[in-house]
């Protein structure tokens, strides 16, 4: 593209007067400063008017669909297909645990017990604070996040005992114990819990008021008479979804 | 000239062959729209199951039943009722860029939040461990951490944000009314600028090249609460969507 310099138009043949509109836009054209605007008024049009998206709505089927899925297939290869649908369908509803499960959402603290389909119980609870706990002489780090993924309950306990880690005493700035015996605490994990795997548990609390607030090191804090419902409907293998 | 005969041979045997050989399932002979519609159904549930079979969570669109699932290995963790669900296509001076027809039967995968979700872990000096002094002997012990803040305080909500896969294809999420989104006005307008050159610059070839967008409309605490947990590398799959 030539970028010359602008050149001055001519009247039309035969025309004594003002040149003709299109000669007149043509030159306009030709001249510099309207080329280097150009582009991006072009854009500007194309961004207002020409580009953009095409969206379509898609109606909700529910009934309809029920119906025509219930039809006989036409085909041999329809036939194939549809058992094949079946199979699928029923592998993917086998999925669903048909006896006990816990679901913990742990971004707004809440813990649900399941049967089945079919909700028991919604109770507050505490999840991981997400806190990076940094040790001033050791340089190690701790992250107070509760893990995301399935899980199942491996262990349960009645009047558990804690065996506090490093980060407890490092946390209150206390000297690390070199008898194990010092780690013990009784009564901090409240009546029950149950271990779900790499130190994690549910278990009681000593701060009830602080349930549906993101407080814990990791593990899920539960108000006392919700515990004593998980605890006693969850068997050992109850999965557990945290999310 | 033998030779030439026998590569004649075996040429014609090649083509009668082709001719008169059945197609093979799937293959150019079109399915009736009973089959066709079967088949598609088939080819979301495979697409399921192989999402339900991974370790990740996903996220389940039913645009017959309009609902949005978050689930794991095949269980419904939370569920969300859409109030209006689109799908669309970029288009440059009116022409549009259309997928393969089945672009939905697959899985999608990586979704990530568009505006981004930001998480500010509180960090914490952990104090000196004290030397032989009692705890109340006076020692100045520094303050404890504040409480950490509810989902809600931490996280305010874009409307609408997106979820983008790196299959091209994102989840646009609509809230409908207002509450529990905790966004100031200003930045409200930054969304709506940024999320309209993203607009310009996908239509136009720029930057993230979507080549189908899913708009989905949830109550305003629906959409909140989704963009607050919504897992990391979150999936997707769409089913009960009819074909364009």
């Amino acid at each position: 593209m030539s970028t010359g310099p602008p050149t001055r138009v001519a009247n039309p043949p035969g025309g004594a007067g003002r040149p003709r509109l299109a000669e007149r836009l043509r030159a306009l054209a030709r001249r510099r400063r309207v080329r280097t605007t150009g582009a991006p008024v072009i854009l500007l049009f194309l961004g207002l008017a020409g580009t953009g998206w095409d969206f379509e709505g898609v109606p909700a089927v529910g009934a309809e669909m029920t119906v025509s899925q219930a039809k006989r297939p036409a085909s041999r290869e329809a036939a194939r297909l549809a058992a094949e649908r079946q199979r699928l369908t029923a592998a993917l509803r086998r999925k669903v645990p048909r006896g006990s499960w816990i679901v913990i959402d742990q971004t707004h603290n809440r813990l649900r017990l399941m049967q089945g389909e079919d909700p028991v119980l919604e109770a507050p609870c505490s999840a991981g604070s997400g806190m990076v706990l940094k040790e001033g002489s050791g340089g190690r780090v701790w992250t107070f996040d509760t893990p995301r993924g399935r899980f199942e309950v491996l262990s349960k306990a009645e009047r558990p005992v804690w065996r506090k880690p490093d980060w407890a005493f490092v946390e209150e700035g206390e000297p690390i114990p070199k008898d194990p015996g010092d780690r013990i605490e009784y009564g901090s994990l409240g009546e029950y819990a149950l271990y779900f795997g790499n130190g994690y548990m549910i278990h009681g609390t000593l701060y009830e008021r602080l349930l549906g607030r993101p407080v814990s090191h990791g593990c899920i804090r539960l108000g006392k008479a919700p515990l004593r419902e998980v605890f006693r409907q969850a068997p050992l293998g109850t999965p557990v979804f945290i999310y | 000239m033998r030779a030439r005969m026998l590569m004649f041979c075996i040429a014609a045997t090649v083509a009668l062959g082709a001719i008169a050989a059945p197609a093979p399932p799937g293959s150019s002979q079109p399915d009736d729209p009973d089959t066709a519609r079967i088949r598609r159904e088939v080819e979301g549930l495979r697409s399921e199951h192989s999402l339900a079979a991974g370790k990740g969570f996903y996220l389940r669109l039913d645009a017959g039943r309009q609902s949005l699932t978050l689930m794991l290995q095949g269980v419904s963790l939370d569920e969300y009722a859409a109030h209006g669900l689109e799908w669309g296509i970029p288009e440059v001076v009116f022409v549009d860029r259309r997928p393969a027809a089945d672009w939905d039967a697959a899985a999608f995968s990586k979704g990530r939040l568009e505006p981004e979700r930001e998480r500010d872990h509180l960090h914490f000096l952990a104090p000196p461990p004290a030397t032989g002094a009692s705890p109340d002997s006076g020692a100045a012990l520094p303050s404890p951490p504040p409480p950490p803040k509810s989902a809600e305080e931490s996280y305010s909500v874009p409307s609408p944000y997106r979820i983008a896969f790196a299959e091209r294809v994102s989840l646009e999420v609509r809230a409908r009314g207002e509450g529990g989104r905790n966004r100031s006005v200003f930045r409200r307008l930054a969304d709506a600028v940024s999320l309209r050159l993203s607009d310009l610059g996908t239509a136009i070839g720029l930057g993230a090249t979507e080549r189908v967008r899913l708009r989905v409309t949830l109550d305003a605490e629906d959409a909140a609460s989704l963009y607050r947990s919504l897992p990391p590398d979150v999936g997707l799959v769409v089913v009960g969507l009819p074909a364009r």
